[in-house]
């Protein structure tokens, strides 16, 4: 981190334009992070799925910028937007400088309805692995590649993605079995470096006989 | 609770001396099944601490050394629902926590009770979402609601006066004997 602080000097949006020139500017649209454009620290960009990666890739790895730290991961629905035209939704990444601590990139991929895939950053980041999963889970976007696309805050027997603007907001489903995520457990052990012998299926009737602890 | 003194036996002429005649109070007591059983059942209950939220927090301080919430009898806190017979939920609950919370009710050995503490668990709150049981009575049968966001421990205290008021009521040996009666008249027809 800090040799990065010894020999530059933070970015600013205007810096950050002038020099990504090259490099980065046939990637992306460089747009104003807030409304009245009159943010000076962070810096907002629309990329294309194809170009997320590299772009990401260019972000984390160019040490003038040097944005090691993805903070969250955010989809938008678009639906019943006012005045918004395009794509339906929209996945937003933001990033945190450690090196120049008040710098913050927004880096937007928007996403039709038609085709709602987007590239995985799972690989560069590990954090992106769970917030992928939680954008999967509410908005049903997929993202391509990701090592284990499941559920994250939702039941594995939910229907439906519940944070688009045309899920009923007061639609309850009921669910019928808790999760053991038994699966998860031994995935985590297995990265761990503990061999599982026997993967116990999950859901089984044996499972839920252990777990209602009829069976000993 | 009739607790009715019944006057010593009259030690036989000839017969050992019992130990309990003479000037010592009498050992016996005559009262209904029902009436011991309620009494024993009301003052032991052992809660089940199901907490999800803040109404959780307040709990712990009714636990405590300022509130005591054992001197009404609900002395030992367990952690396991087999061995509980009273369940305290205490937060917001979930669909996806729905199925846990019906499986411990499940576990418990009846006779049980449940209380309900604070607003989301007894109607969900403020949380009007796709993810929030508006009520645990739609999952489990509920036995005191306590309102309050959260309640404070006195509203507890007030919870298991009025649930021992409502266990004393209760008639074991009454719904048997209810129960066998059904079963003969089913019979005889």
């Amino acid at each position: 981190m800090s040799q990065y602080a010894k020999q530059l000097t933070p970015a600013s949006a205007a810096d950050f334009a002038a020099a990504s020139r090259n490099t980065f500017e046939h990637l992306c649209a460089i747009v104003p992070a807030t409304r009245d454009g009159q943010e000076t620290i962070a810096t907002a960009a629309i990329v294309a799925a194809s170009d997320l990666r590299k772009a990401v890739l260019f972000l984390r790895d160019t040490p003038e910028f040097a944005y090691d730290m993805l903070i969250d991961i955010v989809g938008i629905d678009y639906l019943h937007y006012e005045g918004h035209k395009g794509s339906r939704f929209a996945v937003v990444y933001l990033f945190k400088s450690i090196a120049f601590a008040a710098h913050r990139f927004q880096l937007k991929v928007l996403v039709d309805e038609e085709h709602l895939n987007v590239p995985t950053i799972a690989d560069l980041y590990q954090i992106a692995n769970w917030q992928e999963r939680e954008v999967y889970d509410q908005f049903g976007i997929h993202f391509e590649g990701h090592p284990n696309q499941k559920r994250l805050l939702n039941h594995f027997e939910f229907v439906g993605h519940p944070l688009r603007k045309d899920y009923p907001a007061q639609k309850r489903q009921w669910l019928s079995t808790n999760d053991p995520m038994i699966d998860q457990l031994e995935l985590r052990l297995k990265e761990n470096g503990i061999d599982v012998l026997d993967p116990m299926p999950l859901n089984t009737p044996a499972v839920e006989d252990l777990i209602k602890g009829d069976r000993l | 609770m009739n607790f009715e003194a019944t006057p010593a036996p009259i030690p036989q002429e000839g017969s050992s001396p019992s130990p309990y005649s003479g000037s010592s109070p009498s050992p016996y007591l005559t009262t209904s099944i029902d009436a011991v059983i309620n009494w024993g059942r009301s003052n032991s209950l052992w809660p089940f601490p199901f907490g999800t939220a803040c109404c959780a927090i307040e709990f712990m301080s009714l636990m405590s050394a300022r509130y005591d919430f054992a001197r009404f009898g609900t002395e030992f806190m367990r952690f396991t629902p087999r061995q509980s017979d009273l369940l305290l939920i205490m937060g917001t609950v979930t669909y996806k926590q729905a199925p846990i919370l019906r499986r411990i009710y499940e576990q418990m050995a009846a006779p049980r009770w449940v209380i309900s503490a604070g607003a989301c668990a007894s109607s969900g709150g403020f949380y009007d979402a796709y993810c929030t049981v508006p009520g645990i009575d739609h999952i489990i049968p509920v036995d005191v609601y306590i309102a309050g966001c959260p309640p404070r421990p006195e509203a507890y205290i007030d919870a298991a006066r009025i649930l021992q008021e409502k266990i004393k009521d209760e008639g074991f040996m009454r719904d048997r004997i209810q129960k066998l009666r059904d079963r003969g008249e089913d019979l005889n027809a």
